[in-house]
């Protein structure tokens, strides 16, 4: 198989149907949508793109944090005190309606604080699909990324930049990341 | 009735048209290019006079003396040189501290049940008012270092064996506040930085040197693929949905701290949704009073903050001052009728002792004030106005805490226990200390953050279209989640 090389198809802002339609042109030329990704600097959602849905853990990752939060309360409600045992008298040793307080402090900051790990570890994650940026994406425009073999570019350019794309060849990834 | 969505026409006629003009006074429907956005914001946060540096030099100044420089006297000399005394230990130290607590909550509700709602108003300034959380939290959250005396024992809150085989109580609702607020700081504080990211990846595209490599690192390399805006919604849907309930159980528990104790006039089972709908009313009064500074002082901020959001916000503050108010004579009520010796001379007291101009400036300025003017449309689209009447409402809530604490403790079941509260100067000073600090660092993360969420309001103008109904213009919004 020939060496893929990453293109940057680069629509202006309002060109949304223009980036779905070039979406639909590049599966017809044979580009599979594991090697297409868009970038945007606004959320447009699969649906608007005609594109298979993203997948995430950060839902699994949250429930899990909950979960480990949980029985950390769990521990300090009812561990601490056989561990080290406090007796006041007229009051219980151990009591469920005060204990829901911690309950549900620690399983909410588990929950939340895995979240935003969750998201951060994917965040810093190699990712598989083509990489490549450029800094009009923050300005508005839609990059449609995507590896492609040589042969195709005639074709490619012919398509897309007949849907108003401004192609931009081997469109790297500058360093994004601190490291 | 048929209604025929199409795109406005030039062809409208002239009271469309004249809707459609009016219409064009909405951010939403006023849009521009996603570049000249990007770009008013970033001057926003570059465009600094001599005023501005002025004012971080004093505010500065004012941290260090007011609250740096008297605490660390407090600590030297003792706590003994603050007004608490017996039988009232719970003074301005207290009340501020739930008076910050009360102002953190106006991000979240802003923010997350604004979001949850899908109110689209909140677009322009949830950003502006997550800060409010942030901040206002880590200035209440000095004070329990700061009523502890002893500072330097604060760690005997943390939960690991000591030498003494002590822990920490987790019955007490001392712990419980412990807990709850830095439950609040850390998920308010991710709350803020999660919806940032896209922000951040625009700053570090339109900046060099120091900023460019800040703004790289705090970016996480985002691009914006279908991946990240998914994963980012996902997140944002979970802590908008999550942080509700935390928000909450913070201020509840801060109530608790009074109810579950068997002080007269504290022992209310109301106190948890009371003190809810005056944290909600005073810290959505703090977002408007600082929404009026913001668009008075930061370049371009008048596009972004318009009198329609003021407005938007002047109603909720006219609902939460009436629930406010149903709560608080629920309460009095309730407690004048039971009878209870205690509780009923305090409420005299409250309303006829040496100090009862608090209780009356309470009402006033809870009451009275916003009943009177926040129904007018023209009042709630008045910048300086709306600034006026947002101070004095929170005038009147902190009013409202230092009624329910100090006022209340010195009058209990004992009368040769009785006594008076006046705060001294330490007291006061640290309480200023903290709003300057607060106000430092509104004024720091001015000129680091973008404080409008410019993705956000990208989108919801692309989600608001004109269409034409009949022989009219009407402001409809597409779903595009």
């Amino acid at each position: 198989m020939s060496r893929r090389i990453i293109h940057l198809a680069l629509f202006p802002e309002d060109a949304l149907d223009q980036a779905a339609e070039a979406l639909e042109t590049l599966r017809g030329m044979g580009i599979t949508d594991r090697d297409m990704t868009v970038i945007s600097g606004t959320p447009f959602s699969e649906k608007m793109l005609g594109r298979p849905m993203a997948w995430t853990r950060i839902s699994i990752i949250g429930i899990a944090g909950a979960l480990m939060g949980f029985l950390t309360a769990l521990f300090f409600n009812f561990g601490t005190p056989l561990l080290y045992p406090i007796r006041v008298g007229g009051m219980a040793y151990q009591t469920l309606p005060t204990s829901f307080v911690v309950f549900f402090e620690l399983t909410m900051l588990g929950l939340l604080i895995s979240t935003f790990l969750g998201v951060f570890v994917e965040m810093i994650s190699p990712s598989f699909g083509p990489q490549g940026y450029d800094p009009r994406i923050t300005d508005g425009h839609i990059g449609v990324l995507f590896w492609a073999p040589p042969e195709l570019d005639p074709r490619l350019h012919e398509a897309l930049t007949g849907l108003g794309a401004e192609i931009i060849h081997g469109a790297e990834a500058k360093k994004l990341w601190l490291f | 009735m048929a209604v025929e969505t199409q795109p406005v026409s030039p062809a409208l006629n002239q009271p469309a048209r004249e809707e459609e003009e009016a219409l064009r006074e909405q951010l939403m429907f006023d849009p521009r290019p996603r570049e000249e956005l990007n770009r008013m914001v970033m001057e926003s946060m570059y465009s600094t006079s001599p005023r501005y540096w002025v004012a971080v030099g004093v505010l500065t100044a004012l941290v260090l003396v007011c609250l740096v420089g008297m605490w660390g006297y407090m600590i030297f000399t003792g706590i003994g040189i603050a007004g608490i005394r017996k039988p009232i230990y719970w003074g301005v130290f207290i009340v501020t501290f739930v008076f910050w607590i009360g102002i953190s909550h106006a991000g979240t509700f802003v923010s997350a049940i604004l979001r949850v709602f899908k109110a689209e108003f909140r677009r322009p300034f949830t950003r502006a008012a997550e800060l409010m959380t942030t901040f206002g939290l880590a200035a209440g959250a000095l004070y329990p270092l700061i009523h502890l005396g002893r500072v330097w024992v604060f760690y005997w809150m943390i939960p690991y064996p000591n030498a003494r085989w002590l822990w920490p109580n987790f019955r007490s609702p001392l712990v419980w506040d412990f807990l709850a607020i830095t439950t609040y700081l850390l998920s308010s504080t991710i709350y803020l930085y999660l919806p940032l990211l896209p922000d951040l990846a625009m700053a570090r595209d339109r900046t060099q040197g120091w900023r460019h490599a800040v703004y790289k690192a705090l970016a996480l390399g985002w691009r914006g693929t279908e991946a990240e805006w998914f994963r980012l919604r996902k997140a944002i849907n979970i802590f908008a949905f999550a942080i509700i309930p935390v928000m909450f159980s913070v201020h509840t528990i801060v109530s608790w701290d009074f109810a579950v104790g068997q002080v007269g006039g504290w022992n209310s089972t109301i106190f948890g949704p009371y003190f809810i709908i005056g944290a909600i009313l005073s810290g959505v009064s703090a977002v408007i009073t600082i929404l009026v500074i913001l668009r008075a002082t930061l370049k371009h901020m008048d596009y972004f903050i318009r009198p329609e959001h003021l407005d938007a916000l002047g109603k909720l503050v006219l609902v939460f001052s009436m629930a406010w108010a149903y709560f608080f004579f629920n309460d009095y009520l309730v407690s004048w009728y039971g009878g209870y010796e205690v509780t009923r001379r305090i409420l005299t007291l409250h309303a006829t002792g040496p100090t009862a101009w608090v209780w009356y400036c309470m009402l006033f300025f809870n009451v009275v004030i916003p009943w009177l003017t926040l129904w007018s449309r023209k009042i709630r689209r008045t910048p300086w106005a709306m600034f006026i009447i947002t101070v004095l409402i929170n005038v009147g809530m902190y009013f409202e805490r230092y009624t329910i604490i100090p006022m209340t403790l010195g009058h209990q079941r004992f009368p040769f226990d009785w006594g008076e509260y006046s705060p001294r100067l330490p007291e006061i000073s640290i309480a200023f200390g903290t709003l300057c600090l607060f106000i430092l660092l509104y004024l720091l993360a001015s000129r680091l953050i973008p404080l409008v969420p410019v993705w956000e309001v990208r989108e919801g103008q692309e989600a608001h279209k004109v269409v034409k109904v009949g022989k009219t213009v009407v402001p409809s919004v597409s779903e595009l989640e």
